[in-house]
């Protein structure tokens, strides 16, 4: 058993850019192929995912299992389609499976299965589970004592689920400063505005109410989420909320802060026009690399 | 001649807490309820094994199968319906679905916590465990046999839901060690198989005396695992009785009684009468009287055996 646990990859932010708009096309490459999925929430959080992933997450795809590894969870389970683009960007499987999306026995589920891609630490897809077992991870990690950290991606709509709150207690009382949850507040969910639905607001009072530092952000600016990365992950004997305000399939114009996207049977001149548009994102990013 | 008796959650709390000594994987989960399961002494002795969550079942299923991912093996024990029932999905989800090597146990299981109503009787727990893929689901029978299925228990390397009483039990048969999957014959008998499981098994061997008084053998098989079910014992004894009774606290609709009929319609053909709780909410009372009420008490048991065995068939 390897007891080193791996490294954090650093990226700098213009590499970051860049990573999360070739994860955008990874996402919309996906939905090319199944021909329908949770397009919304996917594109609301994949800049927060893949800055994790090129950035602060210690991980190794080529070590999937390394004992010692920080964890990323997807509460959140029907965003996955941000998570296997990441997963898929940074390695841990060939690009070429993304094009298995809707297909029969796929490892690339409607919601994330551990067991059939590597990578998954959960099965989520029911909402208000991921926080718990976050818990759990961050609770085991700090007993192996290596530093290890656990990151839980939440939606706003999830938040009313009790079990989310469940969590947010014990892990305040338990000290427990390695857990962190990431919201991602598009402000959006499948009936409407969030704030129309079942308002959780205010978000930051009622986070630090159950005692945890909570900082808020633009989730789309990569500056801003490295800076909440960071500011995570001091030991002060409190988890960390990361509210990041985001906007509903941030990068496809047509969709963006429309509900109606939340899961997207795509058209086929739509979908042309979106790839067309992360592929000119991807292009202006690429001259700035270079 | 009266056997001495013993609180199986003390039973429990100690063997898994002596278990815990050799085994420091063993992590111990309580929602407000450790010290009530037998976990007092590991508590003081093993704080940083200890984790105390709270009442917060739903949320503690999760932390179960979080801690499991880094390699411990956590056992979580409270009241039997706030195991089960209240956080349900999170066990097929977090710990079936996950695969993850947890152990949750029931406690006060059946009416054991007679006096408390039907919202702390767990009378559907066997139907709704046995539901989840590779969740192996126990009901030691006696004192001697939750010593041994602790051991099992915690040898397995999965999800594990084991349903324990309250009530003092006195052994029922000699020691063994405990095989998953694998009942054993509590009295041989040739006029009818009485499967049985939990801690309802005492009163059924009693009820075995009772009608070995009025000519009748009963063959008693104590199922401490409920499922997988021991297909294989209860086939070769209901070969040679011709008829089966299954006894047990839980509703008669979805448990043993259900997985035993189950098996019969598939591989016996054999009439099978389920004795156990009528599905409804169960009433509450001292626990003697309510297994009377319910007609479970060894003269009850006794009398609709008999009553089966005196019935034609088809039953």
């Amino acid at each position: 058993m390897n007891q080193t646990p791996p490294r954090a990859w650093s990226e700098s932010p213009d590499r970051l850019r860049w990573r999360a708009a070739r994860s955008r096309r990874h996402v919309l490459r996906m939905l090319r192929a199944g021909g329908a999925g949770h397009l919304g929430g996917a594109m609301s959080c994949v800049d927060l995912v893949s800055s994790l992933y090129f950035h602060t997450l210690r991980h190794d795809p080529t070590q999937p299992k390394a004992p010692l590894r920080d964890r990323f969870i997807l509460s959140a389970g029907h965003k996955c389609l941000a998570q296997y683009a990441v997963l898929a960007e940074a390695g841990y499987f060939d690009l070429d499976l993304l094009d298995s999306y809707g297909h029969l026995g796929t490892p690339l589920p409607g919601h994330p299965d551990m067991t059939k891609l590597p990578g998954v630490e959960a099965n989520t897809g029911s909402l208000g589970h991921g926080l718990s077992i976050g818990l759990g991870m961050a609770l085991g990690l700090r007993a192996d004592g290596q530093g290890g950290r656990v990151w839980v991606l939440l939606g706003d709509g999830e938040l009313p689920e009790g079990s989310n709150w469940e969590a947010a207690t014990a892990a305040r009382h338990h000290r427990v400063d390695n857990l962190t949850a990431l919201v991602d507040v598009n402000g959006l969910q499948i009936s409407g505005r969030v704030a129309d639905v079942m308002s959780t607001e205010p978000l930051t009072e009622r986070w630090a109410g159950f005692g945890w530092d909570a900082i808020t952000i633009d989730g789309h600016d990569v500056d801003q989420i490295l800076a909440a990365l960071e500011q995570a992950g001091q030991a002060n004997g409190r988890p960390t909320v990361i509210l990041a305000h985001t906007v509903k399939a941030k990068g496809v114009s047509f969709a963006e802060d429309k509900v109606e996207y939340h899961y997207w049977k795509t058209k086929p001149d739509l979908l042309a026009q979106a790839e067309a548009e992360i592929d000119a994102a991807i292009s202006a990013l690429e001259e700035a690399l270079a | 001649m009266t056997a001495p008796l013993s609180d199986p959650r003390k039973v429990f709390g100690a063997t898994v807490s002596q278990l815990a000594e050799t085994r420091p994987e063993v992590v111990v989960l309580s929602t407000d309820s450790g010290k009530s399961s037998g976990f007092g002494d590991f508590a003081a002795r093993h704080r940083e094994r200890y984790f105390e969550l709270g009442i917060m079942e739903q949320g503690a299923m999760g932390v179960a199968s979080g801690l499991a991912t880094t390699g411990r093996v956590p056992v979580f024990c409270a009241i039997a319906p706030f195991v089960t029932v209240r956080p349900y999905e999170m066990l097929r989800n977090d710990v079936g679905y996950m695969r993850q090597n947890v152990k949750v146990v029931g406690r006060n299981s059946g009416v054991t916590y007679s006096d408390l109503g039907a919202t702390h009787h767990s009378l559907e727990d066997f139907a709704i465990t046995r539901m989840i893929p590779g969740l192996t689901v126990l009901a030691p029978v006696d004192p001697a046999e939750i010593e041994a299925a602790c051991v099992a228990m915690l040898d397995h390397p999965g999800p594990v839901y084991m349903r324990i009483g309250n009530e003092p039990i006195p052994d029922l048969a000699p020691a063994q060690p405990f095989v998953i999957g694998r009942g054993r014959t509590l009295r041989p008998g040739s006029d009818v198989t009485v499967v049985t499981t939990g801690s309802i098994a005492g009163s059924a061997l009693a009820a075995a005396e009772l009608l070995a008084e009025r000519g009748l053998a009963a063959e008693v098989l104590g199922l401490g695992t409920v499922w997988p079910l021991d297909e294989d014992l209860i086939i070769e004894s209901a070969r040679r009785t011709g008829r089966i009774v299954t006894v047990e606290e839980h509703y008669v609709v979805g448990g043993l009684g259900s997985m035993v009929r189950e098996l019969s319609a598939e591989r016996l053909g054999i009439p099978v009468a389920k004795l156990g709780l009528p599905h409804g909410y169960s009433t509450s009372g001292p626990y003697h009287q309510l297994l009377a009420h319910y007609g479970l008490d060894p003269a009850g048991l006794a009398s609709s055996i008999q009553a089966f065995l005196e019935s034609p068939l088809p039953y």
